[in-house]
């Protein structure tokens, strides 16, 4: 029987990593991702986990190790935020880059400067091009329930690659909600056990892992890497179904939707604050706006199809981002999305920021995001960019 | 077993065609150490001379009869640290986890990880081959590069001469981190030098072992090839470098050198100290006089 139980998002996350048997943890502690590391320790100090606890003096450390650990035939987590992922952004690339699957968790959080420790997804979003997957929930039931699908995605013999289960730092970390715990046996089921094969370094089968590579060879590896991360696509789907089929809860896949069979408009949402989003939907559908939600829960890899295909006979649609692409006045979700669909200039679109730094993405900002759309939808091309900003006193 | 039968009894596990320079100290050290350690090693070699010089394999083969793997430039000790972690939980202690870095990946930006790995008794061997500076990439500096030396980033002008600091004292830094095992050795001392690295080894089963060698380099201080061992004997006999080591916290000269022989003899055959005047030279007495002083207190009780 599973056991239902208030968790923090970041005791959700250590109960996930719990649950997968890892052999060796590190991780380093940091707002906001702290309690993750706190609750993996004491699950150590009592014996209720039999992992390796390797008390790093950094995440450039915590990455090292847990790379190192892979490489010698085990399962390994981390997690970390914003400072500390742009400190093991060394390793953080030779981890994908080596192909060694493994589930770091990403309480989400703001780049400083300005000095900030808030939420915001920066952080993930930075380093979205570094050959890690990464998938943005929604609540604290999705990061358990992720970090048990991630290593069964990261581990598949056709894919290797390791993945982020990437949640708002504090709205989601700190939060308590309503999560249900399963059994380790049902786990157990759904998640069988993982030695690398490819790159193991074990004197009984002599490798140097990662040689010195010429381009003509290290082209390959690229290519490889890119086709095994669409080939993670389908996988994503199937382990969903699965998912979905053993504990009773189904997230859709590489995304999801709310109210999209009818929808004239459509928000893009990714993390936390899509809960907000469905309720915006759900007032604006009692004003007769035929408005639906897509929920990005993976931006890499980037669900072109399923994003287009949900896009279709949509007229206008605006991504909410929390976090920005420098050099293209935009969030992320609204550059992919353009770049997915191909005919974005045959629509009306813009792109919504807010949410930096800790500040809130309430229920007026989204409406007011639909109802911009629903004003511009029959004026086809780009819009400007809709900040949730309020002037500074 | 006599340290010459430990070595004519061993295997070579290095290929034969490395493309280390001529009379590269770190080559002999990387050999020695693995003939020691056997085939049930894993080691870790970060870039560097060694790596460089294709010991960590190239295209889709290995430099090495033994499993390698070149971590980055700064994480060498926290990789092995995953490593041992799971040889460990696996019960598969008796596999040797090494990792054979230059000073540069150990005094400079591996140093946190280093720290770390020694602060928490990681069970592995760390041997740094110190050829005082980076040489693979052009002999720049690096913090164990002596006073006042020629290198690339602190070159001999007209107004500045060389290297301006001291270097720093890393073996001793380690030996202040409560290591199992804390050494210095010299490819000039080959009797001690095999010792050490089978005491390494055995401390690596229960705590952080520590070996600091020094490396003669031809191309990078400018001195002969056939020169590295007269220079790494020369080296000890100053006290530029002296031999000691440190188990369970207790001191030892392992070479006591009663009869020290002036710097300036050890120094005379190398290019990058050519531009000193006797002013520098008397500075560099000094403080190699009073690093000696130091070891000399360190290890009293017991020498």
């Amino acid at each position: 029987m599973s056991k239902i139980q208030a968790l923090t998002g970041n005791y959700s996350a250590s109960y996930g990593a719990a649950l997968c048997k890892p052999d060796v943890i590190a991780a380093y502690p940091i707002t906001p991702q702290s309690s993750v590391v706190e609750k993996l320790a004491q699950f150590s100090a009592d014996g209720e986990i039999s992992a390796s606890m390797v008390e790093v003096e950094s995440e450039h450390s915590a990455m090292s190790v847990v790379q190192g650990a892979v490489m010698a035939g085990g399962r390994a987590f981390t997690a970390t935020s914003a400072q500390g992922l742009a400190l093991m952004y060394e390793p953080y690339f030779r981890m994908s880059t080596l192909r060694l699957p493994m589930v770091m968790a990403l309480a989400t959080r703001e780049m400083t400067s300005p000095e900030t420790v808030w939420s915001g997804q920066q952080d993930a979003v930075s380093v979205r091009d570094a050959g890690w997957m990464q998938v943005f929930v929604e609540n604290n039931q999705e990061i358990l329930d992720m970090i048990i699908q991630g290593y069964k995605i990261a581990e598949d013999p056709n894919i290797l690659l390791p993945l982020n289960v990437c949640y708002d730092g504090f709205y989601l970390s700190h939060l308590s909600e309503r999560v249900e715990i399963p059994e380790q046996a049902e786990v157990d089921a759904f998640l069988p056990p993982y030695k690398s094969r490819h790159a193991i370094l074990d004197p009984k089968e002599p490798m140097a892992v990662d040689p010195l590579t010429p381009g003509n060879i290290l082209i390959e590896y690229r290519k490889s890497h890119l086709e095994a991360m669409q080939e993670a696509l389908a996988k994503i789907e199937e382990v969903n179904k699965e998912f979905a089929d053993q504990f009773g809860r189904n997230y859709g896949g590489a995304i999801d939707t709310y109210c999209m069979d009818d929808a004239e408009i459509a928000i893009l949402t990714i993390g936390s604050m899509t809960g907000t989003g469905r309720e915006a939907v759900d007032e604006a559908r009692k004003k007769g706006i035929k408005v639906g939600l897509i929920k990005v829960r993976f931006l890499r890899p980037f669900p072109v199809e399923r994003i287009r295909e949900a896009l279709k006979g949509v007229k206008a649609w605006a991504s909410i981002d929390r976090s920005v692409v420098f050099g293209w006045n935009s969030g992320p979700v609204f550059m992919e999305t353009r770049a997915a669909v191909g005919n974005a200039d045959s629509t009306c679109n813009f792109s919504a920021i807010g949410g930096l730094g800790g500040a809130d993405i309430s229920l007026d900002d989204i409406t007011g995001c639909i109802e911009t759309l629903d004003k511009l939808k029959t004026e086809p091309g780009k819009k400007d960019t809709l900040w949730f900003s309020k002037p500074v006193e | 077993m006599s340290y010459l039968d430990v070595l004519s009894e061993s295997k070579d596990l290095v290929t034969p065609g490395m493309s280390a320079c001529q009379g590269c100290g770190g080559e002999l050290i990387l050999r020695k150490v693995l003939q020691i350690s056997g085939e049930n090693t894993i080691i870790g070699i970060p870039p560097g001379c060694m790596a460089g010089a294709g010991v960590v394999g190239w295209n889709f083969s290995n430099g090495l009869k033994i499993p390698v793997h070149i971590p980055l430039l700064d994480n060498t000790a926290s990789l092995l640290s995953g490593v041992t972690a799971m040889y460990q939980k696996m019960g598969r202690e008796d596999v040797n986890i090494i990792g054979l870095a230059g000073d540069g990946a150990t005094a400079d930006c591996g140093f946190q990880s280093l720290s770390a790995a020694a602060e928490r008794g990681e069970h592995m061997l760390y041997v740094c081959y110190d050829n005082e500076g980076y040489m693979n990439t052009g002999f720049q500096r690096s913090s164990t590069t002596f006073k006042g030396s020629q290198t690339s980033t602190t070159p001999v002008g007209k107004v500045k001469k060389g290297k301006k600091e001291n270097r720093k004292n890393i073996p001793m830094i380690m030996a202040m981190h409560g290591a199992a095992y804390v050494a210095t050795a010299s490819p000039g001392h080959m009797k001690d030098m095999v010792e050490k690295i089978e005491k390494g080894i055995a401390a690596s089963k229960h705590g952080f072992a520590y070996l600091h060698i020094i490396s003669p380099c031809p191309t990078g201080w400018v001195s002969k090839p056939e020169c590295g061992i007269d220079l790494a004997k020369k080296a000890v006999k100053s006290n530029y470098f002296p031999l000691f080591e440190v188990e369970e916290g207790v001191w030892r000269r392992t070479v006591p050198n009663p009869k020290p022989i002036p710097v300036t003899d050890f120094i005379a055959g190398l290019r990058k100290f050519k531009h000193l005047g006797e002013d520098e030279l008397a500075e560099i007495q000094e403080y190699v006089d009073k690093n000696n002083e130091l070891l000399e207190k360190l290890t009293r009780e017991v020498s």
